[in-house]
């Protein structure tokens, strides 16, 4: 298949892409979507936009904390990290995904 | 402990939702600029790298609502308590409807009932109307992921392993 093609990301990936990203450190939001797109080679780009409704909604569920703190640049940004109970979430989501990613995986292997 | 927080930050957002959505605003707004100058970085003008970065963003208004609803949305939902609530508060509207009716209208008792059973009415149903339409916001969100090669135009959605671009980011 030849083509560009676009896929609509599971529910729920992209809140498990964020907490991965917040694992690795406090950021921005700006820095999470690059941060994203860093470790997964630039081959997963969030939508811009879509990525703050998902920041928003972890924070709500307790998963991450954000604070205003200065950027590298000295302008103030609101700062996101992961909680301790974002921290287990994260190893229950990661968990999850393999045993989907792996059962997907053996459907499409099946001969 | 964070549940507390955010229980504190949505009463927050409550009392003060000028606040919350000129916060929500200026962070919204440090984005752009962030994804602006590094456009100028990578060789645009300023005017082109302003508005490459507004494209890139989408629609500001939609995505500031969005965030400012969250904000006020309850903390509890999409957990186990939220379905513990909502019986709980089916419950006491059920009560107080029979309480109302079973009482006569026309002292200051009677009166105050009513008014607390209209209020246990009306909160139970904003509460269901939040829950529904957080619902809604969660089944729509645009989670769109492009993964193709741009240059090439072909699927990378695996590596040499048969790795999806998730696993790799969750084994690095």
């Amino acid at each position: 298949m030849v083509g560009k093609s676009k896929a609509g990301l599971l529910q729920g990936t992209l809140d498990m892409l964020i907490l991965k990203a917040l694992s690795l450190g406090p950021l921005h939001g700006y820095g999470v979507g690059q941060r994203i797109a860093q470790i997964s080679d630039d081959t997963l780009k969030i939508e811009e936009g879509s990525l703050y409704p998902g920041l928003y909604r972890l924070e709500r569920r307790g998963w991450i904390e954000s604070e205003w703190d200065v950027s590298d640049n000295n302008q103030r940004a609101k700062f996101y990290k992961l909680t301790r109970s974002g921290r287990k979430q994260l190893i229950i989501e990661e968990q999850n995904w393999e045993r989907l990613a792996g059962a997907t995986m053996k459907a499409l292997r099946a001969s | 402990m964070s549940r507390i927080k955010a229980t504190v930050r949505f009463l927050h957002a409550w009392r003060h939702p000028d606040e919350i959505a000129r916060e929500v605003e200026a962070e919204l707004r440090f984005h752009i600029e962030m994804r602006a100058r590094a456009n100028i970085e990578g060789g645009m003008r300023p005017d082109q790298a302003q508005l490459a970065a507004r494209q890139s963003f989408g629609d500001f208004d939609r995505v500031k609502t969005e965030c400012c609803e969250i904000s006020r949305s309850h903390p509890l939902d999409s957990t186990p308590f939220k379905m513990m609530l909502h019986i709980t508060l089916a419950v006491l509207s059920g009560l107080a409807a029979l309480w109302a009716v079973n009482v006569p209208h026309h002292n200051f008792t009677g009166v105050m009932r009513q008014l607390i059973a209209i209020a246990v009415l009306a909160y139970l149903f904003i509460v269901v109307r939040r829950a529904k339409s957080q619902r809604r916001s969660d089944t729509n969100q645009s989670l769109m992921s492009d993964m193709s090669d741009a240059s090439s135009g072909k699927i990378t959605a695996y590596d040499e392993q048969g790795r999806t671009p998730v696993e790799r980011i969750l084994k690095s």
